[in-house]
């Protein structure tokens, strides 16, 4: 199982239930990763402002600082940074909250090792390949908005914001499939790689995040429309 | 914060909906006496006949008793719905703290199961494994039991096996079973004081009041837990203080710990883990031997002392100490019958 490609992949583990960590730890190691352990909030953000992760695995209900507010202070300083979050908590209130901090996944306890491991694996390979496609096309402007797919930075007017790997791959998929119906199951298929029976709110939450970012009115769209029923619609 | 701020605004919605009351009897109040004098005028020269005065000072008053009862049974509703709203909350938190309290060790269970089944475990690593999975089924035991446990607690079963026992070397078994078990060093524990008393107790249910406040200050510890124990009486109580060096409590906190399904969240406890089911168990408990539980912390990061009294058999109402042994001679009995079935 272990594997050449994630050789060098940095992997900030943060998880305060020792069984658990020295579980995952272990996996992680013998699936190539260097992996580092955090047993809490204080840890973990001391961990990542010393040291350079490809990924960080969070759980949220860890001691000093929980999970959301790790995360958030991660996003602070690295908007880019992939984030796993692993939790018992299987609440939609929670995923939403994660999804909205701008974490790029959600798994819940009980996992299967197979589909963590995956999941891990994607979203490096996802940081990955938009790093080799970033270069093709890096600008594209339209109106009053201008993305710039390389440095991940929307700029709406005289306002700039970063952009997650995800959500920079997102637009980039709607660019390139502009005036098109683009189904849920098409984005979380080919956008998240990941198989679209799992999740489809993701996909809402991440259009939502994106129509506050770009839209006038996000309550009325102009750029990313809802299409009742079929998906979504990109248009200039 | 935002609980809060839904409290606040049911607050508002009712002193809204009691002005909105209370103007509405009053402008009644202004409509009724202004028109009563307009109309005893007028009756007094068209038709006196139609104009009763006993029966209208009687729908007045009937009418603001009425009135008044319906604004008290609003309070009273608003007050208990105020309350199942804050029951619920707090249920909700028990659930949530539940399940991830449950899925944890499961989810541990599983990982390991899984890699022992997918990757050659070298054997030193397959035993350390499985003894990480027995210690994960322990503590789902341990807390299937506590949920169990529940029934019992609201029943008032949880402590049944009274009997009288000497209270200082009864503390101090306690006492030394709880370090053991809570790993906590013998030199981090000290005693001091002597009672000289007898008390009618539970062991056992004194035993998971003791475990809980060890327990406490293990989690709510920056470091080892250092712990004072101190043993005092007085003319009708055993008084034993537990004190520790923890983060403390705020005066805030200190009020509601005792409730059923409590949690603290502060940034400053370093384990979030728990059913918020302890401390309300312990006074339950104590509560049913005839004593008081009380905590004293002077704030944050100034350590805890929760203090418990117990009546003195000797001393205190005979009558209640023969009342909690009489409960286990039935208890006793009844066991002893379903074991002859």
């Amino acid at each position: 199982m272990k594997s050449e490609q994630f050789k060098d992949n940095k992997i900030l583990l943060v998880e305060d239930e020792e069984s658990l960590a020295i579980g995952l730890e272990y996996n992680l190691s013998e699936e190539g990763f260097d992996v580092t352990l955090a047993k809490d909030g204080k840890q973990a953000l001391y961990e990542f402002n010393s040291k350079t992760f490809d990924l960080i695995v969070l759980d949220i209900m860890i001691p000093y600082l929980d999970g959301f507010e790790v995360a958030k202070q991660i996003r602070i300083k690295d908007p880019q940074m992939p984030i796993l979050i692993l939790t018992a908590r299987t609440s939609s209130e929670d995923r939403v909250k994660g999804l909205e901090l701008g974490v790029d996944d959600y798994l819940t306890k009980p996992f299967h090792l197979e589909e963590l491991i995956l999941r891990i694996k994607g979203m490096l390979k996802r940081k990955m390949w938009y790093k080799s496609i970033s270069t093709i096309d890096n600008n594209y402007k339209t109106g009053d908005i201008e993305i710039n797919f390389e440095k991940l930075i929307l700029t709406y007017g005289s306002k700039s914001k970063p952009l997650t790997v995800h959500e920079g791959m997102l637009l980039k998929y709607f660019i390139e499939n502009k005036n098109r119906i683009i189904s849920r199951k098409e984005l979380l298929e080919n956008v998240w790689q990941i198989n679209s029976e799992i999740e489809t709110r993701t996909v809402d939450t991440f259009i939502a995040r994106l129509r506050k970012l770009m839209e006038k009115d996000p309550t009325n769209p102009a750029y990313i429309k809802s299409v009742r029923g079929a998906g979504y619609i990109f248009s200039d | 914060m935002q609980k809060r701020n839904s409290l606040f605004y049911y607050v508002l919605v009712f002193t809204s909906a009691q002005i909105a009351w209370f103007s509405l009897l009053g402008l009644w109040i202004y409509w009724y006496v202004s028109n009563y004098v307009i109309m005893t005028k007028v009756g007094e020269t068209v038709a006196p006949q139609i104009i009763s005065e006993v029966s209208n000072v009687y729908a007045l008053v009937s009418g603001l008793i009425l009135l008044v009862l319906i604004s008290v049974s609003m309070s009273l509703i608003f007050i208990y719905l105020t309350k199942q709203m804050n029951i619920t909350r707090l249920y909700d938190n028990f659930i949530a703290n539940i399940t991830h309290e449950l899925r944890s060790p499961l989810s541990s269970i599983q990982l390991y199961l899984e890699t022992i089944n997918s990757r050659n475990v070298p054997e030193d690593k397959k035993k350390e494994f499985i003894n990480l999975m027995m210690k994960d089924a322990d503590r789902l035991n341990k807390l299937i039991t506590s949920i169990l446990n529940i029934s019992q607690l609201e029943k008032k079963h949880l402590a049944y096996n009274f009997h009288v026992f000497k209270f200082d070397p009864l503390i101090n078994e306690l006492i030394n079973e709880a370090s053991e078990q809570f790993k906590i060093k013998k030199s981090s524990v000290s005693i001091s004081g002597n009672t000289g008393c007898r008390s009618v107790v539970d062991r056992s249910a004194i035993k998971i009041v003791i475990n809980n406040l060890f327990d406490n200050a293990v989690k709510y510890s920056n470091g080892p837990a250092k712990l004072k124990i101190d043993l005092v009486s007085n003319d009708k109580f055993v008084i034993l203080k537990v004190s520790d060096s923890g983060i403390g409590i705020s005066p805030r906190d200190q009020k509601n710990i005792f409730q059923k399904f409590q949690r603290i969240y502060n940034k400053n406890i370093t384990n979030v883990k728990g059913t918020g089911l302890g401390l309300y168990w312990a006074k339950e408990i104590i509560k049913y031997h005839g004593g008081k539980i009380s905590v004293n912390s002077a704030g944050i990061g100034k350590g805890t002392t929760f203090t418990i009294e117990l009546p003195i058999f000797q001393t205190a109402k005979r009558r209640r100490g023969k009342r909690l042994l009489k409960i286990t001679r039935k208890t006793k009995q009844q066991l002893e019958a379903s074991d002859e079935i």
